[in-house]
């Protein structure tokens, strides 16, 4: 159980305090609700140089970072392609130093054309580090549009190509400021070893005169239901094959969501699982194959990907796959197997829950999922599914017709290697 | 009134940190077992060291058996095996260094007596089948051929082999002949020899009884290790520029270091924060010159890794191709400017400040706290050392912060590694 508790400040800023009497430390956690999806198409790859942009200085203060390690403390931040999270931790006593730095960059940035070159700059290197100069790096490019049509979660947070990246102008950065980041588009979480009216007053304090804006309405282009088979190959100096199928599931709000989760790790989560067993142990089509799912706000995917072993054809493999997606479909699955799925769950769920940080920033999450005591009904979701419950979503999502396959073909190279 | 928002807030120093001493039980007269009960949740992590680092056995037999620890035997396989984990929601994970490999078992705590018992049972069987020997082997080689398709690893590598030049043990790097004819007795021996008599060290964090920890003693005590490790302490590196050539890249990965020392030696605390100054928190030198001004990177980094009995430190960084020598330019300028420029008190006291939270940090809750205690008591150092850490970061002066940089921190000692 995670205890919390929960105020709103007039201007709309949502507050979650969860108390741990053991840490000497303390976690500032902002979650805005913005991310890549909220991108124009013309503009891909903004909400994540945003967030480079964050760490430039804000209206009262010149940089962000030093003030916050002089008092012993550190943060981060990522982008998704639902939200961008930040994030402080410091020793407890010097909260106030966090809660002003976080306070001053919601209420507006200093803008200065440096930081946006710099940053420009240093993304283009991320992106080439991450996507580009990396065997397989770009496989998420590609996949996205296969799968999506119209929901922008056809484009990656890092965006769709360098050049939109390259072209950022100041006055974008400003709209974009405008627009997202203001404090009823926000969830602030405080994790650590405080009394409630302490927060209550430290929030209060700083964030109490930050303005209201009203929050836009979210109005996304709903990706119609995939009715056939996609397939897409890419031809890349790598050595060696790869397979990445891509199956439409349900939005993380849906009832359906837990269901295809477990689905998705008696599929492929570990080694004693199907895919496993059958294509790389008995088989031996394959060196590694894995299942799992995107987790996506908006309806998200379910995944299977891995390696080809050397001299396997893709013909070969994929016959296989489907007989065995097949066979799974048609059997349901043992009590030993639901036994096993569900300690594997337990045992994750409470070591990720171990670490203070992620405590705040799930909170965080499940609060703008609608409750963030979603977090602690979140087992009683997973123990509530039965074999023949997943069964059924199995024949819903492992179909042909609802499946992208993304093959990267190894192209054969001259040089080491 | 109205809060005037340039002010920052008072700042409060930390000047001491409670560092909680793990029970430390005798499994033999050189192995003992560490634990740590205060968790305040169900998650229990018992980690099992070995004498399996690469330096030991010929051509990656070391790194293939740390691979087969699961592999079973031919009445029991690896699939039966997995099966049984996952049935107790247990997380398996194996890892090898070049001085010690590792097993970790993660479970509730209601698991892990039986996971454990389960594990000795099977690990102790493990005879490498053909079979599984085969296919791990297959799955290492072509890990092995995707990495290097990597600047990353590929400069990593070179400069191992550099770095440890003057040891062959410890300069020996993977090259494709080490997947061709594996001897499964080869195999078999190291794994008698390296873990089945190998097992150097017990750590256990997590809120079990006192009796628990005895069955945990009494289940591997005889795998413990009798033999007294040696390590060697005369190591150089080779100084001089290196550069492989990487067709294609977009990006260049550099690596600068030298050989260096650990927690055992005199200057190792002071040498830290100088470390961190340069290249090892988000507002250092290098990266506010090579990333925050000048854009030529996501990422810059400098740090110490630390072996038995020396140490060495580098320089990493992924890099655009075309600023690959502007940036070691501006590294070594960064080196010059702490050689000939006191560092000033505004930056070391903000950097003194970032290193007491940092620690603070890294005593919170017990499996940092846990680790924390192993990172000194394998240098036999105990939690005093911390103690020590905090005295020197408060006492430090710009002065003994130059002299360090003169003594350790020129250019022409440097081993310098670019892959793109």
């Amino acid at each position: 159980m995670i205890q919390f508790e929960r105020f709103t400040l007039e201007n709309g800023l949502r507050v979650l305090f969860h108390k741990d009497l053991t840490t000497p430390m303390v976690v500032v956690n902002t979650l805005y609700d913005v991310g890549a999806r909220d991108e124009s198409e013309e503009q891909t790859g903004f909400a994540h140089l945003f967030e480079h942009l964050m760490f430039g200085g804000s209206v009262n203060i010149p940089d962000f970072d030093a003030p916050l390690q002089k008092a012993g403390g550190e943060s981060n931040a990522f982008t998704s392609n639902d939200i961008t999270n930040y994030y402080n931790v410091l020793p407890k006593e010097n909260i106030e130093t966090a809660l002003w730095l976080e306070s001053d960059r919601m209420l507006s940035l200093a803008f200065t054309d440096k930081n946006l070159e710099v940053q420009r700059q240093v993304v283009i290197e991320e992106f080439k580090q991450r996507y580009l100069n990396q065997p397989y790096g770009d496989v998420w490019l590609e996949l996205r549009p296969l799968c999506y049509q119209v929901h922008p979660y056809k484009w990656a947070t890092i965006g769709k190509n360098i050049k939109h990246i390259e072209d950022a102008k100041m006055i974008d950065v400003r709209t974009f400021f405008a627009k997202h980041y203001h404090p009823g588009n926000a969830i602030l979480c405080i994790a650590g070893n405080f009394e409630l009216n302490e927060i209550k007053s430290l929030v209060d304090k700083y964030y109490k005169d930050i303005p209201q804006i009203s929050k836009h309405t979210r109005n996304l282009s709903v990706e119609p239901e995939q009715t056939e088979y996609r397939e897409k190959n890419l031809n890349r100096y790598v050595p060696a094959d790869a397979f990445y199928f891509s199956f439409k599931m349900p939005e993380r709000k849906s009832e359906r969501y837990y269901t295809v989760d477990v689905l998705s790790d008696a599929l492929g989560r570990e080694k004693s699982s199907k895919l496993f067993i059958q294509l790389k142990k008995e088989k031996k089509l394959v060196s590694e194959i894995s299942a799992y799912i995107t987790g996506s706000a908006d309806a998200g995917l379910l995944m299977v990907s891995g390696k080809l072993n050397s001299g396997v054809t893709f013909e070969e493999f994929e016959t296989a796959f489907w007989d065995c997606i097949s066979e799974f479909n048609q059997e349901q699955l043992s009590e030993v197997d639901m036994t096993k799925l569900l300690a594997k769950i337990r045992t994750s769920k409470e070591f990720q829950e171990q670490g203070l940080l992620n405590r705040a920033m799930n909170l965080s999450f499940f609060e703008l999922l609608g409750d963030a005591e979603g977090i602690n009904k979140e087992l009683e979701e997973y123990q509530k599914i039965s074999a023949s419950n997943i069964q059924l979503e199995a024949k819903k999502i492992l179909r042909k017709e609802n499946c992208s396959l993304l093959r990267v073909l190894a192209k054969k190279t001259n040089e080491n290697g | 009134m109205k809060m005037d928002r340039t002010i920052a807030p008072e700042l409060k120093k930390i000047d001491s940190i409670d560092f909680v001493e793990p029970k430390v039980y005798p499994v033999n007269n050189k192995v003992n077992l560490y634990w740590m009960k205060e968790v305040p949740n169900e998650t229990v992590r018992v980690e099992l060291y070995f004498d399996g680092g690469t330096i030991n056995g010929e051509k990656g037999i070391s790194s293939f058996v740390n691979r087969l620890l699961l592999s079973g035997n031919s009445v029991t396989n690896s699939i039966k095996i997995n099966h049984q984990i996952d049935l107790l929601g247990g997380f398996f994970e194996s890892g090898i260094t070049t001085e010690g490999s590792a097993m970790s078992v993660y479970a509730l705590r209601e698991n892990m007596p039986e996971l454990l018992t389960f594990l000795k049972k099977y690990i102790s069987e493990m005879d490498c089948q053909e079979k599984e020997v085969t296919e791990m082997v297959q799955d290492k080689k072509q890990k092995f051929q995707v990495n290097l398709q990597k600047t990353r690893f590929l400069a990593q590598r070179e400069f191992q082999k550099r770095i440890f030049a003057s040891d062959t043990k410890y300069s020996k790097i993977v090259t494709p002949d080490y997947y061709e004819n594996v001897n499964r007795k080869k195999l078999q021996n190291f794994f008698a020899e390296n873990y089945l008599n190998g097992l150097t060290k017990i750590a256990v964090v997590g809120n079990f009884e006192e009796k628990q920890i005895e069955d945990i003693i009494q289940l591997f005590q005889p795998w413990a290790c009798t033999k007294d490790l040696q390590y060697i302490s005369d190591i150089q590196n080779e100084a001089g520029n290196f550069h492989i050539e990487k067709g294609g890249a977009m990006q260049s990965a550099l690596r600068v270091g030298r050989i260096l020392f650990n927690k055992k030696h005199e200057d190792y605390h002071d040498f830290m924060i100088l470390n961190t100054i340069l290249g090892d928190y988000f507002g250092s030198r290098l990266m506010t010159n090579i990333r925050e001004e000048k854009g030529y990177t996501y990422g810059i980094g400098s740090m110490v890794a630390e072996y038995n009995n020396f140490g060495y430190f580098m320089i990493g960084t992924e890099v655009g191709k075309e600023v690959k020598d502007n940036t070691l330019v501006e590294i070594k300028k960064e080196f010059e400017i702490l050689q000939k420029e006191l560092v000033q008190e505004e930056e070391l006291g903000l950097v003194q400040n970032y290193l007491l939270g940092q620690l603070l940090k890294s005593a919170d809750g017990a499996y940092s706290m846990m680790d924390l205690y192993l990172s000194a008591q394998v240098h036999d150092k105990d939690l005093n050392f911390y103690n020590e850490a905090i005295k020197h970061i408060q006492e430090i002066t710009p002065k003994r912060i130059q002299e360090l940089a003169q003594k350790y921190l020129n250019w022409e000692d440097m081993t310098i590694v670019s892959a793109g």
